[in-house]
């Protein structure tokens, strides 16, 4: 009897913290989806923001459409040069002090937080460059912060690809450019998707890079690329922070989040489905 | 033809590796260069361990020491709720469910990681803020411990996963001896993985607090943003909400917008060997 309680304070300790993580994610989601997603209808989806102060009735529509936008071009420029720079890496590079001082940079750029880069973002795109507050500001600042996380899971997926392949490949007097769109990019297709569309949701749930550099209380639907716009998490910012309205608070905070669970449950289908294979 | 198209992309990938670098290594140079100008009229001592933070009141005094303090409060605040839970349930990832189980469960740390900064800050402000106003008798709710413990959620991904892979993989070495020797499971788990986890669980605390450091939404909505030097109960200011709230406020070019650059540096600057300390213990993991 006493042999079985030997262990008891371990047990209870973890199968307590268990209990305890299991419970915070769920109850955050139902939380937020209790009090918000009764009240979504398509009206609230596809109307503007109206009422006095702005956002106290109507809908989130500019907001859905301007993150939608953010994401999209930080995810667009972001996965080419993070692209570019693990191939490069992997199989390019023959200087090894090259690679280490590359790695180094990307490290201290990872480690930049989100707030710095949207003051970079600010004075030298906003101001210097006299780009205004625009789509293409904040789309910038969140692909530099999204670059280190695309860049470090596709090097890492390039890396794991068996070497004898493509030194066949080479030994074949085959060129590199051809190895990579037939052997290497259909290999790890799946993760390099995935990294792009995990970093996506990253992106769209990040509100200090866009502060400054391009989200606004309230823009129309953007027409270019050089219009401000409003994005999901900023306006949500702004209808707590203000205390504008917490019914409309709830919902959008329903909305954002059913977008990055959507975003974030096939990043994470996808490498199951890998493991599967 | 082919040859051509080789030539061709290999230009495209070293062009856009370099580019991207040059960027990378400008925006640096570019943060360094606003912020230095500061320091010709302020000394940095001064600057770091000074009184407080007035940067266009008079007499000026800018001085970001109640901020440091804050962020590092409340980021350890937040680590020292997160690590028991995040080490006990790494344990229960690993030990006590069975391998299905642990397929089902793992990806719901994944959702954790996925959920915006910004609607953990509405929790805070909603749950945590308002409990602590309706039970306890505070005159605000916003204080540092609120902030520690919207924190600690935000970081206990990243405690269990460091702590979760080097288990599964001591384990895995271990399991077949110490069955073979009859050991019991919870044994095992007690003298043998959790001492030999000690420096992943060091490598996990160290990512979180970088972690920590740098979050800035969640954390400007609940610590109630006055810079005052932080107490558990009390408000307090981080550096990045400093600077999430500020500027707007501050002209380009005037002294109050070089300091807040100034700020974002040294915190660039704590987040750099904070990182660089977390490379060298996992590497000294992984030989």
């Amino acid at each position: 009897m006493k042999k079985n309680n030997k262990h008891i304070g371990i047990k209870l300790w973890s199968s307590f913290s268990g209990i305890i993580l299991m419970i915070l994610v769920l109850y955050i989601n139902i939380y937020i989806f209790s009090k918000g997603g009764s009240g979504l209808n398509s009206d609230f989806l596809l109307d503007m923001p109206k009422g006095f102060p702005l956002g106290t009735e109507g809908g989130i529509f500019p907001a859905i459409i301007g993150s939608i936008c953010f994401t999209g071009i930080a995810c667009f420029f972001a996965s080419m040069i993070a692209i570019a720079t693990a191939v490069y890496l992997n199989f390019y590079c023959s200087n090894k002090k090259l690679c280490g001082m590359i790695h180094v940079v990307i490290q201290s750029t990872a480690g930049i937080p989100s707030i710095v880069l949207g003051l970079f973002g600010y004075t030298f795109l906003v101001v210097y460059l006299n780009l205004g507050l625009s789509l293409l500001s904040g789309g910038i600042v969140l692909s530099v912060m999204i670059f280190p996380f695309i860049e470090v899971r596709v090097e890492k997926a390039l890396g794991e690809i068996n070497k004898e392949l493509i030194y066949a490949s080479y030994a074949l007097g085959i060129s590199k450019s051809y190895t990579f769109f037939k052997i290497i990019l259909p290999m790890c297709f799946s993760e390099i998707l995935s990294a792009i569309v995990l970093a996506g949701g990253f992106a769209m749930g990040a509100t200090a890079p866009i502060m400054f550099t391009g989200g606004v209380v309230y823009a129309p639907v953007p027409n270019s690329l050089f219009s401000p716009a409003m994005a999901l998490p900023y306006h949500l910012y702004m209808l707590i922070g203000e205390g504008i309205s917490m019914e409309n608070a709830y919902k959008t905070a329903s909305v954002l989040l059913l977008f990055l669970l959507i975003l974030n449950s096939f990043g994470i289908l996808v490498e199951l489905f890998r493991k599967v294979e | 033809m082919h040859q051509k198209f080789e030539k061709i992309f290999s230009y495209i990938i070293k062009g856009l590796t370099f580019s991207s670098v040059m960027m990378l290594i400008f925006i640096i140079v570019f943060i360094i260069k606003e912020s230095v100008v500061l320091f010709e009229k302020v000394t940095i001592v001064d600057f770091l361990f000074g009184k407080g933070w007035n940067p266009l009141g008079e007499p000026l005094t800018i001085s970001i020491f109640p901020m440091i303090l804050g962020t590092i409060y409340v980021s350890l605040l937040g680590i020292l709720i997160a690590l028991p839970i995040g080490v006990g349930s790494a344990i229960f990832l690993t030990s006590v469910l069975n391998r299905k189980m642990r397929k089902i469960v793992k990806p719901t740390i994944d959702l954790l990681v996925g959920i915006p900064s910004v609607i953990y800050g509405l929790m805070g402000l909603l749950v945590i803020v308002k409990f602590f106003e309706v039970h306890f008798d505070f005159s605000s709710g916003e204080s540092v411990l609120a902030g520690g413990i919207i924190l600690s959620i935000m970081v206990l991904p990243y405690i269990i996963s460091t702590c979760d892979e080097s288990m599964i993989k001591i384990s895995e070495q271990y399991k077949i001896t110490s069955e073979g020797l009859g050991v019991s499971k919870w044994h095992m788990i007690r003298y043998l993985i959790l001492p030999a986890c000690k420096k992943s669980i060091l490598a996990g605390v160290i990512l979180a607090f970088a972690r920590a450091m740098g979050e800035t939404m969640a954390v400007m909505m609940v610590i109630g943003n006055s810079p005052v030097f932080p107490k558990i109960f009390g408000k307090a200011q981080t550096i990045p909400s400093l600077i999430a709230l500020e500027m707007g406020g501050a002209g380009v070019d005037s002294l109050h917008y070089h300091a807040l650059f100034a700020a974002g540096f040294v915190l660039m600057i704590i987040l750099f060997l904070v990182n660089m300390v977390f490379h060298y213990i996992k590497k000294s993991i992984e030989i």
